[in-house]
C-alpha cells in the first residue's frame, strides 16, 4: 500500500492551480455580472449558478458511479494476459477495434474516463484506449437511438458516425505514435496493476468486495474533476449570455466553430445531446450540427478535468485541440459540400 | 480478508479519519439523492423521464458507504483499499454539492435564469400524441410546434388557448404585453432552454416580471416585436403556484 501512494503524488499538485483558477473566475464573473446588472439580486445569481450545478451533478453522478464499478471490476476480474491476447498486433486494427469498443462497454462521457484508466492499466495499447476514450460516448446503441429519432437516416446521423470514428482512430493513433507510454500517460496509470497483481485475492466473493472498494476510490479520483467541471460548466451557463455567442454562429466555418464551442461550454451529456441540437436545427449550418454532436461527447469541461486523472498535461492539451481541429475541418468539408 | 464475519477487534478499526470522512460524503451524498426523491424536489434539476438514474445513484451511493465502513472495521486484513491517497483537498471538493445542497435554497430555473432573450421557436422532436391534443390541453411547447408548422399565422384566429408559465418582457414590449414562458429541459438544467409566446392583456401592469400566471383567452395574429405572429389575447390573467414539474420536457 505504501508503495502504491508513493507513485501517486502527481493528483493533488495539479488541483491547488485548479481550485485557484476556479475561484479566480468565480471572483471575476461574479463582480462584472454584478457591475453589468446591478439591479439583480446577487443571491438569485447564487441560486441559478447552484441549480445548473447540482442539476449537472444529478444527472451525471449515477453514470460515474456506474463508470467506477465497471473500473472497479476490470480491476478485480481482469488479467492483464487477456487483453494481450484479445487485442490485434496491428496498430491501425488495433486503433479501429477502439473505435468500436463502446459497443462492447457501453458507456457514456463520465464513466468512460474511469473504465479507460483501468484498461490502461491492464496493460491496453494506448492508440486503443484514445479511440475508445474518443468514440465510446457516442457509440453505444442509447445514443445511436436517440440521433435517430431527432434526425432520423440522414446526413446528421450519418455524418456523426462518421466523423466520430475518423476523429477517434486519427487521434488514436497520433497520440499512440508517443514513444512510450509512460509519455502519454500518468504514473499511477500504468504502474498500479502489477504492484498488484501478487496479492489478488482468490474467491470470487472477496474480488467482489475489492472491486467496491476500488470503486469508491474512484468515484473520489474521478469526481473531483466531474464536479469542478459541473461548476465550471454551470458558471459559464449563468454568466455568458447565450444570446451574445449566437449572434457569432453565421457563415460556413464560423457556425461550426461556434457549435464546437457551445458543446464543450454546455457539457450535456451524450445521450441527449441530439435534442438539444434540434434547437439550433434553423439557426445554424448542417456542418455546425454535425459537429456539435461528434465532438460533444468526445470532450467537454467535465471530462477535461477528468483527463487531467489520466494523461500528462501536454497529452490532453492535445486531447482537446485535435479532435476540435479535426471536428471543425469536418464540419467544414460538410458544409461545403452541402452547398452552405 | 473475510476469512471471518464475527465482530472486529478495536485494534482493527481505522483509525484515520480521512477514511471516515469519505464513508460520511457516500452516505451524505446517498441522502441527498434519496431526499430529492421523496420531497420531489428532484425535477428542479433532472427531467422526470431520468428519475430512476436518481434512484440508481441514491443505492450506489448508499452501498459503496457501507463496503467502505466494513473496510475501516477490518482496516489491518484488507489490502483493497487506499489505493489513492486520498487527502483532504480531494474530500472538500467532492464535499461541494453537499455544501451548496445545505446553504442554497432548492429551486428551479426561473426569470432570473434567463440569460438573454427567449426564444419562440420549439425545441425537440414532437411525438405525433403532441399534435393531436384539444387546444386547451396544450402547452406553451405545444402552442410553439403548432405555430411552426401552420401556413400562417392566421391560421388560430379564434381559438382558445389556457397557458401557465412566468412572465417574461424586455423593454421594447408594449405596456399591455409580455412573453408567457417556460424552461423546457430534455435531460438536465444543462440542457435547459427557455421559450415562450406572445399574450396582450389589459391587465398585464398589475403582474410583475418573472411570477407565475395562468392566462386563458384567445389567439389572433397581431403585430409583436414587429413581426406577425399568433398573440394570445388574455380574457383572464391569474397568479398561479409554481407547477410541480417546473419544466416542460420536449
Amino acid at each position: 500500500m505504501m508503495r502504491l501512494s508513493a507513485s501517486h503524488s502527481a493528483g493533488p499538485s495539479l488541483i491547488k492551480p485548479l481550485m485557484t483558477a476556479l475561484a479566480l473566475v468565480f471572483f471575476l464573473g461574479a463582480t462584472g455580472y454584478q457591475a453589468i446588472s446591478s439591479g439583480i439580486d446577487y443571491s438569485l445569481v447564487v441560486g441559478v449558478f447552484a441549480t445548473r450545478f447540482l442539476g449537472i451533478f444529478v444527472e451525471a453522478a449515477p453514470f460515474l458511479l456506474l463508470g467506477s464499478i465497471t473500473a472497479g471490476l476490470i480491476e478485480a476480474f481482469v488479467k492483464a494476459d487477456d487483453i494481450w491476447r484479445l487485442v490485434p498486433r496491428n496498430r491501425l486494427a488495433a486503433t479501429v477495434m477502439g473505435a468500436f469498443l463502446g459497443l462492447v462497454f457501453p458507456v457514456c462521457e463520465c464513466g468512460v474516463v474511469p473504465v479507460t484508466r483501468r484498461l490502461f492499466n491492464k496493460g491496453l495499447p494506448v492508440s486503443l484506449g484514445v479511440a475508445f476514450l474518443l468514440a465510446a460516448p457516442f457509440m453505444n446503441p442509447i445514443v445511436f437511438a436517440s440521433t435517430y429519432i431527432a434526425f432520423g437516416f440522414g446526413p446528421v446521423f450519418i455524418g456523426r458516425i462518421v466523423i466520430t470514428i475518423l476523429v477517434a482512430v486519427i487521434v488514436g493513433l497520433v497520440i499512440g505514435g508517443f514513444a512510450k507510454p509512460s509519455a502519454v500517460l500518468k504514473p499511477l496509470a500504468q504502474e498500479q496493476d502489477h504492484a498488484h497483481e501478487h496479492q489478488a485475492p482468490p474467491s470470487v466473493r472477496a474480488r467482489l468486495l475489492q472491486a467496491l472498494q476500488i470503486a469508491a476510490d474512484e468515484f473520489f479520483e474521478m469526481g473531483r474533476f466531474l464536479i469542478l467541471g459541473s461548476a465550471l460548466a454551470a458558471l459559464m451557463q449563468t454568466l455568458v449570455p447565450q444570446e451574445s455567442l449566437l449572434a457569432l454562429g453565421t457563415g460556413s466555418v464560423l457556425s461550426v466553430v461556434f457549435m464546437q464551442a457551445l458543446a464543450y461550454i454546455l457539457s450535456v451529456c451524450s445521450t441527449v445531446d441530439s435534442f438539444l441540437a434540434l434547437a439550433f436545427v434553423n439557426a445554424f449550418t448542417t456542418g455546425a450540427i454535425v459537429s456539435f454532436l461528434s465532438f460533444g461527447p468526445m470532450v467537454d469541461i467535465k471530462s477535461t478535468l477528468m483527463f487531467t486523472g489520466v494523461f500528462r498535461p501536454r497529452i490532453v492539451i492535445y486531447l482537446i485541440l485535435l479532435p476540435f481541429m479535426l471536428n471543425l475541418l469536418a464540419g467544414v468539408i460538410l458544409n461545403v459540400a452541402l452547398g452552405y | 480478508m473475510l476469512k471471518s464475519l464475527t465482530r472486529p477487534r478495536l485494534d482493527s478499526v481505522n483509525p484515520n479519519p480521512i477514511a471516515w470522512v469519505k464513508t460520511a460524503i457516500l452516505l451524505g451524498l446517498g441522502l441527498y439523492f434519496s431526499w430529492l426523491i421523496i420531497s420531489g424536489n428532484l425535477t428542479n434539476y433532472i427531467n422526470q423521464r431520468f428519475a430512476w438514474l436518481a434512484v440508481v445513484g441514491a443505492a450506489v451511493f448508499i452501498g459503496l458507504a457501507l463496503v467502505t465502513i466494513y473496510g475501516n472495521l477490518r482496516a489491518d486484513e484488507d489490502c483493497g483499499h487506499e489505493h489513492f491517497p486520498i487527502g483532504w483537498d480531494i474530500l472538500l471538493i467532492t464535499s461541494l454539492p453537499l455544501l451548496l445542497a445545505l446553504i442554497v435554497p432548492s429551486r428551479s430555473l426561473g426569470i432570473e435564469a434567463v440569460n438573454g432573450g427567449i426564444s419562440l421557436s420549439p425545441v425537440g422532436v414532437a411525438s405525433q400524441a403532441a399534435f393531436q391534443r384539444s387546444p386547451l390541453d396544450r402547452n406553451i411547447l405545444d402552442w410553439l410546434r403548432e405555430f411552426d408548422r401552420a401556413p400562417s399565422p392566421a391560421a388560430f384566429n379564434g381559438t382558445a388557448a389556457d397557458v401557465v408559465g412566468f412572465i417574461y418582457r424586455e423593454p421594447a414590449f408594449a405596456e399591455d404585453s409580455f412573453m408567457i414562458s417556460r424552461f423546457t429541459m430534455s435531460c438536465c438544467v444543462a440542457d435547459a432552454f427557455p421559450i415562450g409566446m406572445p399574450v396582450s392583456a389589459s391587465q398585464a401592469a398589475d403582474f410583475e416580471t418573472g411570477v407565475w400566471a395562468r392566462a386563458r383567452g384567445e389567439l389572433r395574429a397581431a403585430n409583436f416585436g414587429g413581426d406577425v405572429m399568433p398573440v394570445l389575447f388574455a380574457e383572464s390573467l391569474e397568479a398561479v403556484e409554481e407547477p410541480r414539474q417546473p419544466y416542460l420536457y420536449p
